[in-house]
């Protein structure tokens, strides 16, 4: 019994895996096509994406726009947990879930409902209408990565500082986001990440003037088999390793709050 | 110790004043363009029900609603059976494969949908490995593997397999394995101890997993409009043609909506027996 979820279990696990050992190989081949294993190692592919300005464009809007989004979303959604986590009152079950419903919409349906509403407020192929969408989209996650950080606080740190006579707002600065500093790290970058990855909305919605990264590779790979895909493919790729280490903060701190 | 705060504002307003930022926005830029949605789809272009009458009745729709579901739930049905085993290792033997599996897992997991999915088509690509190996093995002319339901079940799969395998994970590492000790020394064959105790006490895993995969499955866009088959499209990716080739919005929307619905309809279920919270862990 053992042995053998042990063999099936190590097989699917290699299944999982191979993508990543095929896609950053592919972008240091030296063939045109989608040979795979490349005929020969190289860095033509990715002399080429940084001197096309049709994908470094679409990877600075991707960098400015996940930013952006960043910093929004956090603005938001801290007061936000802090509400939730340590107030009761009227409506907190319905907002709770109302906060929570971008994650159960698919987003595609969304899709639907930014292309045709931003065409009416003129957000369409803008910096700002990618950002308002995507901030929506990463604010259940964001949010609920900072209620978790805060249910693990000791709130006697900041009565204390409020009792020496600091007003609440400085008390906040001086002592909660220090303390919480990592839980608000993790959960920046979780937005950033998201919004960094995020495919259907930009689709429709950043066009040819703001286009993402994931939107110019969608179009590419649509078009036709271009090895140049790799390269962005692995810069994607390199963005993964930056939230792997956030997870791993996340698990960290999620162990340190349960204490 | 009663807390101090600033006395600007009554105490039981605060929380309303610091949702307000946050409610105001998603309903500003979520809920609105969400009703939207719902508006097109019973007056574009003009008012009525007709659309949904044509999308539940017209035999294409009926046959891209079916073939949605049914490639949803087998994509579901082989994510379990690979999960399990694979869950299995990382929560009962451990060790150092274990950690290694988890990583794996985790890492893919963490790999945006485009890059795993563009990994498929070279990997099933004409001039990619299995197409090599299958011509070495005399198979000749290879298969088309790409632009099929099969490329599209198997990067699926490969896509959800790691989310069902966290949900199981997440259950099996809570049992303690003293129950199949004692299973056993009740005379349990090491089958019957796994039927019949260890099994059981993972269903709840299997059931989230499944749940969130499914959901996921039947509204995911990139990757069947990528590498399915543009004959055998999905809901997502029939909603994104009537848009982006047909500027049917009033269809586009009422497709949207059946998935909206859909989805919630599922999902509500699952919340009335097992609770939503648990599904976010």
């Amino acid at each position: 019994m053992r042995t053998t979820f042990l063999i099936v279990g190590v097989l699917v696990a290699i299944f999982v895996a191979l993508p990543i050992f095929i896609v950053l190989p592919m972008s240091f081949s030296t063939s045109l096509s989608l040979e795979f294993p490349p005929p020969g190692y190289g860095i033509r592919h990715y002399v080429q994406f940084f001197h096309d300005p049709t994908w470094v464009g679409p990877l600075v809007n991707s960098f400015v726009i996940a930013a952006g989004t960043t910093v929004l979303t956090m603005l938001l959604v801290t007061p936000a947990a802090f509400a939730m986590v340590r107030h009761d009152f009227r409506g907190r079950g319905f907002i709770n879930l109302l906060l929570l419903t971008p994650l159960i919409v698919p987003h595609i349906v969304m899709a639907v409902g930014y292309f045709t509403y931003f065409a009416r407020l003129h957000l369409l192929q803008t910096y700002v209408g990618v950002m308002l969408a995507h901030a929506c989209l990463t604010s259940p996650v964001a949010f609920l990565t900072i209620a978790a950080g805060l249910k693990g606080f000791d709130r006697n740190y900041e009565r204390a500082a409020q009792s020496l006579g600091a007003p609440p707002l400085v008390a906040f600065f001086v002592v909660t986001f220090p303390i919480l500093r990592i839980a608000f790290l993790v959960s920046g970058l979780l937005a950033f990440v998201h919004s960094f990855d995020e495919t259907t909305v930009a689709l429709f919605i950043s066009g040819r003037d703001v286009a993402t990264l994931p939107k110019r590779m969608f179009d590419a790979i649509r078009l036709q088999a271009d090895p140049v895909i790799s390269v962005a493919s692995s810069l994607l790729f390199g963005v993964v390793l930056i939230v792997f280490a956030a997870a791993m903060l996340r698990q960290y701190l999620g162990q340190r709050g349960a204490r | 110790m009663k807390p101090l705060r600033a006395s600007v504002i009554p105490n039981r307003w605060l929380p309303y004043v610091l949702l307000a930022p946050l409610f105001a926005f998603l309903a500003v830029f979520f809920l609105v363009p969400l009703a939207e949605v719902v508006w097109l789809s019973i007056s574009d272009p003009a008012l009525g029900l007709g659309h949904y009458v044509k999308v539940l009745a017209d035999p294409y729709y009926r046959r891209v609603t079916i073939d949605t579901m049914g490639t949803a739930l087998f994509v579901t049905t082989l994510c379990v059976l690979l999960a399990y085993p694979l869950a299995y290792v990382i929560a009962e033997i451990g060790g150092a494969v274990g950690a290694v599996l988890l990583m794996l897992v985790a890492m893919s997991f963490w790999t945006s949908f485009l890059v795993r999915t563009y990994a498929w088509m070279i990997i099933l690509g004409n001039r990619g490995p299995v197409s090599t190996a299958l011509h070495a093995l005399g198979w000749d002319p290879p298969p088309l593997l790409l632009f099929t339901r099969f490329s599209a079940v198997v990067a699926l799969v490969h896509i959800l397999l790691p989310i069902m395998v966290m949900a199981i994970y997440a259950v099996m590492r809570k049992i303690d394995l003293n129950t199949m000790k004692a299973a056993a020394s009740l005379g349990a064959t090491p089958f019957a101890a796994f039927r019949q105790v260890y099994l059981p006490l993972t269903a709840a895993g299997i059931v989230s997993g499944s749940t969130i995969v499914f959901v996921l499955c039947i509204g995911f866009y990139v990757t069947p409009v990528l590498i399915g088959s543009p004959r055998e499209q999905m809901i997502s990716g029939v909603i994104g043609q009537q848009i982006e080739e047909f500027l049917a919005f009033g269809e586009a929307s009422t497709m949207a909506i059946v998935l909206l619905a859909v989805t919630v309809v599922i999902l509500s279920v699952y919340h009335r027996y097992f609770g939503l919270d648990r599904l976010w862990g």
